[in-house]
């Protein structure tokens, strides 16, 4: 029998080179609803809509798209995209005609098997996603070299904070066998998906690879709750705040950020008051730091109007002005000192099991 | 790319954060559930199976979210918080929020409830009131919500906000309940107006204090024609002081304001004006006075609870419907007082606001600034002025 688990890949319709599938210096794993797609499954009738939606009809999170795109350019052929969803693989096609719609290439595109589950009688491991999503997460990293860094999203809807942490932690062996059993067990995993868990734990090479996790806050969860998975963690109100801290990690340059900005300004109506509002919580949270605003500031500011950034961005009158919104957005900010800051947050051993009990009841064993 | 940039520019309120008995954790409970509200999301941890869709899928999803669109198809409300920024991030890290909509300015200093405003407005010029005023004035916010030190707000106002054209005093009004409902909401309120900003009114004054409360009536209690007296101690035009004679006179003939002539004391909880015209002094004694009935009210029927068993039954009986009274008048809901006569507005909460109630006092500034309720009161200013140099 199939472990709920068993994963599928799948190339991009774009296909891939292989210097991008064999050797990747990056991979960005992402969860699709409620993280790239603006899913509303809470209600049976919004979770039957969901399921018989078109691609067409199935709405984008702002910014996710071009976000997505910058990340698979920035990595220069190097970049690996790689889909890890709750969905049923039924919804295969529509998802996959989704993001061609969207112009997203991706490498790899793993769905539960939902169906396959009610048929076996496994109905805890329809709505588990512990046992579900750590064995595909820890089965996508084979054939990668132990340098390869992850960069993972996901959102604050289920488990993804956990999952994603509890994955880096094993991989940096942060965290040993004794523990990924006892959080199996509290999980309500079934015993065929916990041991190919551990035995794809065990056969994995020591890589501190997970280097930053999102989680989009599509239920706006206080940012708090996310505290105590460290710094590595970053809640974020939108994708203009994944591609600033991106820029602080050296992941994505000035342009692609304000590409991102622009998006979310040109298709989605927000304004840059909401991005500047945006950028100064993550500087509250300490999240990204006043030199990375400050540099950005620069760098834009000697583009809007000028060269550098226009060429990239078209030369539309609108945009330039937004640039310039923008960069003045930023100079607005001001000189933030130390002690208008929000207390720096703190890296502590994470207790998975106390994590766990803190989820809403469908993630644990009763 | 759709081709071109549409930006929407919001409302942003800003708002003491440090001013009121219970701030600043009431004061950021109120802007983390309006950012919410905005945000069309329900302002309770969503849970499986109750939470409200916040959106209905439409053709191209994409291209049509918009995000800064409010349910009401108003402007979308940003709030600035002014206060201790660390405390306040702290506060807003622990709750649900939409980021997008609030954005915090430090200010190192605070001024009490009991400190003297001119004395504590020198001594801290950086407190939260003082920058809050200031930001106004630089175009950061287009309104100011406080539930702090009164004096202080008013002298904040006075020293870093404009004066509208015509205006030699501002006044601060207040709401009273009546027996009368009025508007398109059915308010059971009147407006009365100086309550107290300043002690003693001109003719000049009082012509102004009636353009700017009508305006008011007509903006915020959406009542087209609200019917403004003048507070006397007679109905007759000849009764009163000579400034309340003088103010009748111009007001009687002056157009585009409906003016029913003087109303006495015992006129203002019948209702039988919408806007009641007085000075600082007489409104500030008058609305005190009726605070202090009700509250010998409130304190007759609890001795009464406590005197007998047949009346404890009786009120035990009406007591649904005087829970619904107080539901109807109770300032909580109201938002608070307005600041009217500057360049832009202040909604001065009630000093023991909680949560809602300055949650209602921002939403009144909002409504405020997106009716357009300034630039018709100045309207009004100019046409009386006109009015007065015909006469003349």
């Amino acid at each position: 029998m199939s472990t709920a688990a068993e994963q599928t890949a799948h190339t991009s319709p774009s296909q891939p080179d292989a210097s991008q599938t064999s050797a990747p210096n990056v991979i960005y794993r992402w969860d699709l609803d409620k993280t790239y797609l603006r899913t509303d499954f809470d209600t049976f009738m919004s979770l039957l809509r969901t399921a018989f939606e078109d691609a067409e009809d199935k709405r984008t999170v702002p910014g996710a798209a071009t976000l997505l795109r910058e990340l698979r350019q920035s990595g220069q052929g190097r970049a690996r995209i790689c889909f890890i969803s709750g969905s049923p693989r039924q919804m295969r096609k529509v998802l996959t005609e989704k993001l061609r719609l969207d112009g997203i290439e991706f490498d790899e595109f793993v769905l539960k098997p939902n169906l396959r589950n009610m048929l076996t009688g496994r109905f805890r491991a329809l709505r588990e996603q512990v046992g579900y999503k750590l064995p595909a997460l820890l089965a996508g990293r084979a054939g990668v070299t132990d340098k390869t860094r992850e960069v993972c999203f996901g959102d604050d809807a289920e488990s993804d904070a956990l999952i994603y942490s509890l994955y880096g932690d094993l991989l940096s062996r942060r965290v040993d066998r004794t523990v990924l059993e006892q959080v199996l067990r509290s999980a309500g995993t079934y015993e065929d998906d916990a041991s190919r868990t551990i035995s794809l734990f065990e056969s994995l090479p020591h890589a501190e690879a997970v280097e930053r996790i999102f989680i989009h806050l599509d239920r706006k969860s206080p940012p708090s709750k996310f505290d105590r998975y460290g710094t590595r963690l970053v809640p974020i109100y939108n994708y203009f705040q994944a591609a600033l801290v991106l820029f602080q990690d050296e992941r994505l340059e000035a342009a692609a950020v304000v590409r991102v900005a622009v998006e979310m300004v040109d298709r989605h109506a927000y304004s840059v008051d909401s991005l500047r509002n945006s950028l100064q919580d993550l500087l509250r949270r300490r999240r990204v730091s006043v030199a990375t605003v400050n540099r950005l500031g620069r760098i834009i500011a000697d583009g809007a109007g000028e060269r550098d950034l226009l060429p990239a961005l078209g030369s539309l009158p609108g945009t330039r002005e937004l640039l310039r919104a923008l960069a003045r957005g930023l100079r607005d900010l001001g000189p933030l000192s130390e002690q208008e800051l929000g207390p720096p947050p703190v890296d502590t051993p994470i207790d998975y099991l106390a994590a766990l009990a803190d989820l809403p009841r469908r993630h644990k064993r009763k | 790319m759709s081709g071109h940039v549409i930006e929407r520019k919001p409302i942003t309120i800003v708002v003491d954060a440090m001013g009121g008995d219970h701030a600043p954790e009431e004061v950021v409970a109120a802007a983390c559930a309006l950012s919410l509200e905005a945000a069309g999301e329900p302002a309770s941890e969503p849970r499986a199976g109750s939470r409200p869709a916040t959106g209905k899928p439409s053709g191209d999803k994409s291209a049509t979210e918009k995000p800064e669109a409010r349910s009401d198809g108003g402007e979308p409300l940003h709030l600035l918080l002014v206060g201790d920024a660390p405390r306040l991030s702290g506060l807003l890290m622990k709750q649900r929020y939409d980021a997008e909509r609030i954005s915090i300015h430090h200010a190192s200093q605070v001024i009490t409830m009991d400190e003297s405003p001119r004395e504590a407005l020198i001594q801290k010029p950086d407190s939260s009131i003082a920058v809050a005023a200031r930001l106004c004035a630089e175009g950061r916010a287009s309104a100011l919500v406080s539930a702090g030190n009164t004096g202080a707000a008013v002298l904040s106002c006075v020293q870093h906000w404009k004066r509208l054209p015509g205006i030699r005093r501002c006044a601060l009004a207040a709401v009273y309940p009546t027996e009368v409902r009025r508007g398109e909401k059915d308010d059971p309120f009147s407006l009365i107006l100086d309550v107290g900003a300043t002690l003693d009114a001109t003719a000049d004054d009082l012509v102004s204090f009636a353009v700017m409360g009508a305006a008011y009536a007509s903006r915020i209690s959406k009542n087209p024609r609200p019917k403004v007296a003048l507070l006397s101690n007679g109905a007759e035009a000849g009764k009163g002081p000579k400034e309340v004679v003088a103010a009748h006179a111009r007001l009687k003939e002056l157009r585009g304001l409906h003016f029913i002539g003087n109303v006495e004391g015992v006129d203002i909880p019948r209702g039988v004006a919408d806007v009641v015209i007085c000075s600082g002094f007489v409104g500030n004694v008058v609305l005190k006075m009726l605070e202090g009935v009700s509250e010998t009210v409130v304190r007759l029927a609890h001795y009464a609870y406590k005197e007998k068993l047949m009346w404890r039954a009786g009120l035990a009986m009406l007591s649904g419907g005087i829970g619904k009274l107080k539901d109807l008048t109770d300032w909580k809901q109201y938002g608070g007082a307005p600041l009217l006569g500057f360049d832009h507005l202040l909604i001065k909460a009630h000093g023991r606001s909680q949560a809602q109630a300055i949650q209602n006092a921002i939403k009144v500034a909002k409504k405020g600034v997106s009716s357009g309720l300034l630039a018709d009161m100045e309207r009004g200013l100019r046409e009386a002025a006109l009015h007065s140099e015909d006469a003349t």
